[in-house]
């Protein structure tokens, strides 16, 4: 296995990329580390160096045994890792309000980094398991409990964004593992139905729009609201129940919208009444930055404008206004794409997306190219948590996106999630170079 | 053979499933592409300016203010410099520079022997205000403190200092009514000339020529462009743009003449306007008392202003153009005036002075003279001031002709002075008493009106321009302080004033004689005596207005002088004339005639009549 056989087989586009990537980042830490004024740097891209060599050794090591037996520890390693998370967020001490860390001394980690590589591990090995049944919607309810738990805790710390990443990855796995499309769109809209209605009413309540709306009025009158909702239920379980009898299609077309609508219904009521004002704007606010410019609205305008002042070029490296004066937060971690793009301008960016769809790119390849189920729902699960990183980080950087603390994958400095990535492309680079076993 | 089946149509499954994913996540990467083009390539002007708006921060550079001078000004060689400025400095800081509350504390600290000021208040202080924002620590700072600050930039991190040139009035309360002083702007004043370009931040003349020709002496502020990081840190300066001074005014006030008038209204309430009556040129204006505009500029003195409105004899009242007081024995020449143009008498005419006059009516009443003068004609009766024989010459003339004669003479009208504040004298009428009090006007007015009492009132540099009317053979001019108006460097005069007929009145000969001759008899032999001791040949007319004031005893009465000099029958270039008015005199002859006197013996001084002294009547050198 040793020796010229790893070195021959190992997937030279994925880990040239990556090595690239993490070299990019590392340059872009140095330059936003640098103070201008005390003409110093403060060090993190040396940091970041050794995060990055820790991370080769490991990603080596992910590399060189049989990836089939992380889904036979799967159970262990996310019941592990959830042990952890669930200590840290127990007894963590708070950095910025968040226990998300747990502190060694010379060093901290943050396990629920960790916590979405055991998700999906034991989604791969469950939905390999159920290949056949998963049409059914029952064998949706495992899943979703696996994903629904770790969120659950890591919203306790709170993380806002680090839950938020687990919900998408696991519609992407539940689609790949192949669960009914009905049953997601389903689930997708009642959950938008749940969300909209209650934060539109707030919004428009905040927003001071007067006049009659058809939301407005439905929420003013909650017994109509029932009433719909529940003659849509009787509706619905009335054709459930006839389509035990009848075996008709047109009847699945009844209730199942019908169950939709009913149940989005009831739930937008429930948050309505639930949440309180100060939530539902706390969370318009994280759908609109705009609606708080002094709050995270701020950051996000200087980011737009770090980015957009770079032009094609960019201000040159070390020389990118916003981010050496300081007006660009985080700049080392969640904002160093605005870095990259100032300084650098659109081609630098351009570069850095490339490179990130080159990775994400060869990681649908490598899903695609083993016979393996586990194998290819792995290496799903890990391309979908490394893109949805992409989208979320970039998207929030270029003001498309909501607010959440997330990182750029390979750019951003941070020991805990360059792990992660490392320990991913070990996984991906493993089952690419073990594709003709199976 | 089922179950391999089984197994390649789910993984087509799965190839499609993954077809659908790989074109979401495209589709995806293309938004964000999208928006990056929308953002750097599309909106990238737009957010380069905003980027630059961030870093920059420009700090004004103060423009010095224009000096002034008095009008023996000849660019830097003589004159006197009225106002000048000194260079100073604020010290500011922005509180958060510092990386803790401990470390901006102790800096003050160290601070504070050098300037001195208050650490609890100033903290206070601070706390109030945005921490983000140039906070003034204390201004007016020498140059030795800031030097010292310079060179231990280590033990005096985070403070700054600017430019700020403080205004110095270098004659203090002489000069205060003429040129006022400067300020800081106000909301309304903001309000009103932000589109001609002041900023919030500058100072602006809040009164007197300061503020009447602010558009001159303001210059242009410049800007230092700095630039700051996030936490207002400067990491770079350069000048933006150097200030231009502000023009620099010569006043046609002489110095001397002002501070000799100054001094001879010492310890009483008046004023002393001095016109030269062939330009309407201001020679002095002084009123008192007065203030010291240092003190009001200087901020530490912040009550002063309300310290000074409250003072009861009103120090910031300009009282020769803001403030008006029956003009008594003065308009006995309004009334010899109204009585020779419309022909009610002539100069030879005589009545006889028992000492009092007596209006035969209903019940008779007794309006008296201060002495018996016996008979006189309209000269000596000027000259001496005889009240009963205006007594007569009013109830001859009637009320109507003598207020239409007053306005003709311009008493309520406005001599068009060029600084601001300047109010207009008053001249009563008969529906004016009716709709004021109810009655008709009665003769006992007519007598009142034709000695200056009663309803009157006059200004005193609306009495001194009418002089010069009479001087002028009817000519008045407008009345003015600014002689000329030179560029920041001196070299180039940008304007010089002309004198500005103001309007003629047509007196007769006879009249602008009789006038003259009777002033010129009250200096030789009459009520303004005092002035026969001038080497120039003076004429004049005293004054005492009794008042309704509740200051009764012997202080109810105001002195007035009006006089001219030197002596002529024709006009001539070189005529002064000199109004005093002393609040509470008592006798014009005694107390204001005493002041015109030293006046005109400081115009003589001065060589104001040097072509008199060709003529031999006056050696001005040996004066001097």
């Amino acid at each position: 296995m040793f020796g010229r056989d790893i070195f021959g087989k190992m997937d030279i586009i994925l880990i040239g990329a990556v090595f690239v990537a993490v070299a990019f980042g590392i340059m872009m830490i140095y330059s936003a580390g640098f103070d201008p004024v005390e003409q110093i740097n403060k060090g993190l891209y040396k940091k970041q160096i050794i995060w990055f060599i820790i991370g080769i050794i490991f990603m080596t090591m992910m590399s060189i045994f049989n990836y089939r037996q992380l889904g036979d520890y799967s159970l262990y390693i996310y019941g592990f890792v959830i042990f952890i998370v669930l200590i840290t967020t127990v007894f963590g001490r708070p950095i910025r309000g968040t226990s998300a860390w747990l502190s060694f001394g010379f060093f901290s980690i943050q396990p629920s980094e960790f916590m979405k590589l055991a998700v999906v591990i034991v989604l791969a090995k469950y939905l390999e398991l159920r290949e056949r049944d998963i049409k059914n919607f029952r064998e949706l309810l495992i899943p979703t409990m696996f994903v629904l738990v770790p969120v659950l805790i890591i919203l306790k710390q709170p993380d806002f964004g680090t839950a938020a990443i687990f919900i998408p990855v696991l519609f992407t796995m539940l689609f790949m593992g192949g669960a009914d499309v009905s049953h997601l769109v389903s689930i997708i809209l009642i959950a938008i139905i749940a969300l909209v209605f209650p934060m539109m009413y707030t919004y428009w309540e905040w927003a001071g729009y007067k006049g009659s709306s058809i939301i407005v009025q439905m929420f003013v009158h909650l017994d109509v609201l029932f009433t719909i909702s529940g003659v849509l239920l009787f509706i619905a379980v009335s054709t459930f129940i006839m389509h035990f009898f009848f075996n008709q299609s047109f009847l699945r077309k009844i209730y199942i919208p019908a169950t939709v609508i009913s149940l989005g219904l009831m739930m937008s009521v429930v948050i309505h009444k639930w949440f309180k004002e100060y939530q539902k704007k706390r969370i318009l606010v994280f759908l609109n930055p705009d609606l708080d410019p002094h709050g995270s609205g701020y950051n996000i305008i200087q980011s737009k404008v770090a980015i957009g002042s770079g032009g094609f070029f960019g201000k040159g490296f070390l020389q990118g206004t916003q981010t050496q004066l300081g007006f660009l937060p985080e700049k080392t971690s969640d904002f160093i794409f605005p870095v990259i793009a100032e300084e650098l301008g659109f081609a630098g960016a351009i570069i850095a997306i490339a490179l990130l769809g080159v990775i994400i790119y060869r990681g649908m390849e490598i899903a695609l190219g083993t016979r393996d189920k586990f194998g290819a729902l792995l290496a799903t699960g890990i391309t979908a948590i490394l893109f949805f990183h992409i989208l979320i980080n970039i998207g929030m950087v270029i003001g498309i996106m909501p607010v959440t603390g997330l990182p750029l994958c390979f750019f951003s400095y941070g020991g805990s999630n360059l792990f992660m990535v490392m320990i991913s492309v070990g996984i991906l680079n493993n089952i690419s170079m073990n594709r003709s076993l199976y | 053979m089922n179950q391999t089946s089984l197994k390649t149509r789910m993984l087509e499954a799965f190839r499609k499933r993954m077809y659908v994913f790989f074109i979401s996540v495209s589709s995806i990467f293309a938004i964000l592409v999208l928006q990056l083009i929308n953002l750097q390539l599309v909106q990238g002007k737009e957010y380069s300016l905003k980027a630059q708006m961030n870093m920059e921060n420009n700090i004004p550079i103060p423009a010095a203010r224009g000096e002034i001078y008095d009008r023996d000004f000849q660019r830097g060689v003589s004159g006197t410099v009225l106002v000048s400025n000194r260079p100073s400095f604020n010290l500011t800081m922005v509180p958060k520079n510092f990386e803790s509350e401990a470390a901006m504390i102790e800096v003050l600290e160290r601070l504070r022997p050098l300037i001195g000021f208050d650490l609890q208040n100033t903290l206070a202080d601070i706390k109030k205000g945005n921490p983000w924002e140039r906070y003034l620590l204390k201004d007016d700072v020498s140059f030795d403190v800031i030097v010292k600050i310079a060179s231990h930039k280590n033990i005096y991190p985070n403070i700054h200092w600017e430019d700020a040139p403080i205004r110095v009035y270098n004659y203090s309360d002489v000069m205060a009514h003429v040129i006022g002083y400067t300020g800081s702007l106000n909301k309304e004043e903001y309000n009103v000339l932000k589109d001609q370009g002041y900023k919030y931040y500058q100072t602006i003349g809040k009164i007197g020529i300061e503020k009447q020709y602010d558009a001159h002496l303001r210059g242009e502020d410049g800007f230092i462009r700095r630039i700051v990081d996030v936490r207002n840190r400067v990491e770079g300066e350069e000048i933006g743009k150097s200030p231009t001074g502000g023009n620099n005014i010569v006043l046609t006030i002489d110095y001397e003449v002002q501070a000799a008038a100054h001094d001879a209204l010492e310890g009483s309430s008046g004023a002393v306007m001095v016109l030269k009556a062939s330009t309407g040129e201001i020679i002095a204006m002084v009123s008192r008392p007065g203030y010291d505009p240092n003190e009001i500029i200087s901020k530490e003195n912040s009550g002063i202003i309300r310290e000074l409105n409250s003072n009861p004899s009103k120090p910031f009242l300009n009282r020769t153009i803001q403030s008006r007081y029956p003009p008594a024995s003065t308009f006995k020449i309004v009334t010899s005036i109204a009585a020779l143009e419309t022909e009610k008498t002539y100069p030879e005419k005589t009545y006889y002075c028992p000492g009092k006059y007596t209006l035969k009516g209903y019940v008779d009443t007794d309006f008296y003279c201060f002495k018996t003068h016996g008979t006189l004609d309209l000269y000596w009766a000027l000259g001496k001031s005889c009240s009963v024989y205006f007594y007569n010459l009013g109830m001859a003339v009637g009320p109507t002709m003598i207020m239409k004669y007053a306005s003709y003479m311009g008493l309520d009208e406005l001599t068009k002075v060029d600084i601001p504040g300047e109010i207009a004298g008053f001249i009563p009428s008969q529906r004016w008493k009716l709709k004021t009090f109810g009655q008709p006007w009665f003769d006992g007015d007519t007598i009142n009106m034709s000695i200056g009492q009663g309803f009157l009132a006059v200004t005193p540099i609306a009495l001194a321009n009418m002089m010069c009317g009479i001087v002028n053979n009817g000519i008045v001019y407008k009345t003015h302080l600014v002689k000329e108006i030179y560029t920041p460097d001196n070299r180039t005069v940008l304007q010089s004033s002309k004198k500005e007929k103001l309007r003629e009145v047509p007196l007769s000969p006879v009249t602008l004689n009789t006038i003259k001759q009777g002033m010129r008899y009250s200096v030789q032999g009459g009520t303004s005596g005092w002035l026969s001791r001038l080497k120039v040949p003076a004429a004049g007319k005293t004054g005492t207005a009794q008042t309704r004031s509740n200051r009764k005893e012997n202080f109810s009465q105001h002195a007035w002088f009006l006089g001219f000099a030197p002596y002529s029958d024709q006009p001539s270039e070189n005529t002064i004339v000199v109004c005093v008015f002393i609040e509470f005199g008592q006798w014009g002859a005694s107390a204001a005639a005493p002041v015109a006197e030293r006046v005109f013996a400081k115009l003589i001084e001065q060589g104001y009549f040097r072509e008199y002294s060709q003529q031999g009547n006056l050696n001005v050198q040996q004066i001097k």
